[in-house]
């Protein structure tokens, strides 16, 4: 009896040596450097999971849409239901919408995340939320590729206050944002619906940084520190 | 499955998920309703989302040639265009959701003429040009939709490209086609001398039924045909050896090779002739016959006209009058113009008007004075529809007032008898008793002018309508001279009559065009007329009220209004974009009234010049609301050129 049997299992060490192989040739990740973001490939992420648990759920598919010089190419996105063995039905399903048997149909979840992260490149991905996407990402990588993930991530539902202070919408979801841009969406909550939701406020969100005089990824960065600083001091002062 | 088969398929997955949420708010609006399921998938998975700041520049013409296509997905595009001697750029058009552009700079590979503004924040799906061109040679509607007229309205269309263009992606024939591609070989020709006998056997030979009389520089000074030949075999006496210049039919009509099937159509009909010559610079290019207008003789024009003019009885003439029905039907099928269904309608009517004075003449026997038979507002504009009230008078000729009292007693009652004939041939008569048989219109010149003067001179409401009556003026039948000379004056008064004008202005501006800030149709709210607008008075009137001032205080001597908005383009007072413009949206409204008309007329309901926009589809009710926007554009120039 392994008395560490309630740990999700690493698949990492059952990976096929074709698999192992794609590992390593793995794009490196893009730092928030002196780069242009019009010349940055920003790969809006929209991850969907048995639950919000970061350290217990796992991702059920992952929707992806690329931005790159300031515009969405609708031809390349992507989007893939992972396989998971013994998938139990939770309300979750209710959200994602999901069924069983389209996971059951899904990709070997090592392939989909390979294949995933070779669309992807060298980029930088954005989300609504992203600290979500981002832990789930990490660990995902971890327990089935047994993979270290460095890329960065930018916050859309930081992004957003940050520039468009206007609005007040200092706690605003993907919701929130795409009601005050006034977009229209029809199929939301599927992976790649959502993503493409995100992206569609994303260049947005360029148009207001490249009007405000972010150019690069660095700035951007730098902005968002002074940005989160100055919440903080609010939030501390009340 | 291998490992990029599997990769492939997770992309295909992707792409149909999420594409097909672009498809179906493409699918909301043409062309892309028309257009065939894969063709608009791979229109999408090939199109880009991109993103405009309200403001933000798109298109400038010194980007050089467009490179990509777009369609408005969310927001509104501008186009503005500067105007000289004017500080804030004018708008020419707007752009909304599901519109695309710019059609005419991508198919003509130029730049555009115009710089195209995101109006608001604005998200554009765009292909590239390639692309574009990719997918206008698979899809028939998509291209159908390109070359429309819709993209002039929307883009001030190169026309020439346009037509260019259709020419090289598929053969197209209409009655706008150039006589010069209705013609392919060259004319048959001989000299002055040439006997009839040698003339006759060139024909045979190349086996055609005219030939072409020139001289030594390629002018032509006859023409002599197969019918012409019927004839002289018919006189036994015809001496065949003798030069052909004996019989041929001196000063042929002719038209430059620039002009279209229709215009030679109308001359055919107007002139009962069955050649028209092609001339340029002054030399013989070509020979058009009545046979090369192979769609028009569907349509049956020139037998239609040939019959209304010999009709031997009123009676005959009143029954001819309802074929012209059936014939602007069958025109509006074969898919003519409101200009060239208005144009003919105007010529049949004419002739009919020209038949009923003769018959009456010789039913009431000749008055002995000479006399010309004028008409005034839409007949007198040549814009005639079904739908037609009489509006006419006589001038005639006179030395003194004792004179003058007594050429009116003799013809009155012709003019009364002539009216008559016409109310039975269909012109209903005029309410307003605008009609030679009222003695206050059965003028002498010199009375015409006193009358004219008048209305000019004191600018009371009533004058100033009846001046927007009188002054769309035309001579029917007989004499031209007299009247035009009688106008000339009159328009050198106007000339010089800032104050009549400034009157005319300010009537010109009395009816809005129905549209509203927020650039939908303001629609009258209650009564029998809840939720529509007038085509008309709303639509119509301000091209006419403006072009009839802006013609009258420029010496423009055309009463038609498309006619007059040419003129006063080529003397440089109006843009010729701005020209352009109006002439295309005027095209369009009367289109859309005269094709309510037909519907109306073959459901027996009475014609009415309302409409309920939402009757119309997507497409012709917005080129409606870009027309009434053209129409709004006029109104304010007009209150800038006379400080309103």
């Amino acid at each position: 009896m392994n008395p560490l049997g309630w740990l999700p299992k690493r698949r990492a060490d059952l990976l096929t040596d074709q698999q192992r192989q794609r590992c390593t040739q793995l794009p490196r990740a893009q730092p928030l450097d002196s780069t242009a973001l019009s010349a940055t490939r920003l790969v809006v992420v929209d991850l969907e999971t048995t639950g919000l648990n970061v350290h217990r759920d796992r991702i059920l598919s992952v929707g992806a849409v690329v931005i790159e010089n300031n515009c969405i190419d609708l031809g390349s996105q992507y989007e893939c239901t992972l396989y998971r063995e013994n998938h139990q039905v939770s309300e979750s399903i209710l959200i994602h919408g999901i069924a069983p048997s389209a996971i059951a149909q899904g990709v070997d979840a090592a392939d989909a995340l390979l294949d995933f992260m070779t669309f992807s490149g060298e980029c930088v991905f954005i989300a609504c939320h992203a600290a979500f996407d981002q832990r789930m990402l990490l660990r995902g990588l971890r327990l089935d590729l047994g993979y270290k993930l460095r890329h960065k991530f930018l916050d859309v539902a930081e992004l957003a206050p940050m520039l468009c202070p206007e609005a007040n919408l200092p706690q605003g979801g993907l919701d929130d944002w795409q009601a005050y841009f006034g977009l229209q969406n029809s199929q939301r909550h599927n992976a790649a619906a959502d993503a493409l939701a995100t992206a569609e406020i994303m260049l947005i969100l360029l148009a207001k940084a490249k009007a405000q005089g972010l150019t690069t990824l660095a700035e951007v960065k730098s902005r968002l520190g002074q940005w989160r600083r100055l919440r903080h001091a609010r939030v501390g002062s009340f | 499955m291998t490992r990029e088969d599997r990769f492939a398929q997770a992309g295909k997955t992707a792409v149909m998920q999420n594409v097909h949420g672009t498809i179906s708010f493409l699918l909301a609006y043409p062309p892309f309703n028309l257009m065939e399921h894969a063709h608009l998938a791979w229109l999408v998975e090939h199109a880009q989302l991109r993103f405009y700041a309200a403001g933000e520049q798109i298109l400038h013409p010194q980007d050089g040639p467009v490179q990509q296509f777009f369609v408005v997905k969310q927001g509104l595009i501008r186009g503005e265009r500067l105007i000289t001697g004017q500080q804030e750029p004018d708008t020419t058009f707007e752009i909304s959701t599901g519109e695309c552009f710019p059609l005419a700079a991508l198919i003509g590979e130029r730049a555009t003429r115009t710089v195209h503004l995101a109006g608001e924040d604005t998200f554009c799906l765009t292909i590239n040009r390639n692309d574009f061109v990719s997918l206008f040679r698979r899809s028939l509607p998509f291209r159908d939709f390109a070359l429309r007229g819709v993209s002039s309205l929307l883009d001030q269309v190169n026309q020439q490209a346009q037509q260019q263009a259709s020419e090289s992606l598929g053969s197209h024939y209409s009655l706008d086609a150039r006589l010069a591609e209705l013609t392919d070989r060259a004319p048959i020709t001989c000299t002055l001398d040439t006997p009839i006998r040698a003339a006759v056997k060139l024909m045979h030979e190349a086996s055609v039924g005219s030939i072409v009389i020139t001289d030594g520089r390629q002018a032509p000074l006859g023409i002599f045909t197969l019918r012409d030949l019927r004839g002289l075999i018919a006189d036994a006496a015809t001496d065949l050896e003798q030069p052909i210049s004996q019989v041929m039919i001196a000063n042929p009509s002719h038209l430059p090779s620039s002009a279209s099937a229709f215009d030679a159509a109308i001359a055919m009909t107007r002139q009962h002739i069955a050649h028209i010559c092609l001339v340029d610079q002054g030399r013989l290019t070509g020979v058009v016959s009545e046979r090369d207008l192979f769609s028009l003789q569907r349509v049956d024009l020139v037998h239609m006209a040939r019959t209304l003019r010999e009709a031997p009885t009123l009676e005959t003439l009143v029954a001819l009058r309802s074929e012209i029905r059936r014939l602007v039907d069958s025109m509006l099928a074969h898919g003519a113009s409101s200009t060239q269904v208005t144009r003919i309608i105007t010529l049949l009517n004419d002739h009919s008007v020209c038949r009923a004075i003769e018959l009456c003449i010789q039913e009431q026997g000749d008055p002995g004075v000479a006399f010309s038979w004028l008409c005034f507002g839409s007949e007198g504009r040549q814009e005639q529809t079904l739908h037609t009230d009489q509006d006419n008078g006589i001038l005639f000729v006179a030395s003194s007032a004792e004179q003058t009292e007594q050429t009116r007693q003799l013809l009155l009652p012709l003019a009364k008898r002539i009216n008559q004939a016409l109310a039975a041939c269909g012109f209903t008569l005029c309410k307003g008793n605008i009609m030679a048989g009222n003695p206050q219109l059965c003028l002498s010149a010199s009375e015409w002018a006193e009358r004219f003067g008048r209305m000019i001179e004191s600018t009371t409401p009533k004058n100033l309508l009846a001046s927007s009556i009188y002054f769309d003026f035309r001579v029917v039948w007989g004499d031209a001279d007299a009247a035009e000379r009688m106008f000339q004056s009159v328009l050198k008064r106007i000339n010089g009559n800032s104050l009549f004008q400034h009157q005319m202005a300010q009537n010109a501006l009395l009816h809005r065009p129905p549209i509203g800030r927020l650039r939908e149709f303001i629609l009258a709210r209650s009564g029998t007329e809840k939720d529509t607008l007038d085509l008309k008075i709303q639509g119509l009137g301000p091209f006419v009220d403006g072009a009839r001032l802006l013609a009258l205080a420029n010496g423009v001597t055309n009463s038609n209004t498309l006619a007059r908005l040419q003129a006063l383009r080529a003397a440089g007072v109006i843009e010729p974009l701005d020209a352009d413009a109006y002439v295309e949206a005027y095209q369009f409204i009367q289109l859309v009234r005269m094709q309510q008309h037909q519907v109306q007329d073959r459901e027996g309901q009475p014609l009415s010049n309302r409409i309920d926009p939402d009757s119309l589809n997507h497409l012709d009710r917005r080129i409606l609301r870009e027309s009434f926007r053209q129409a709004k554009r006029l109104q304010a120039s007009l209150a800038l050129r006379y400080n309103l």
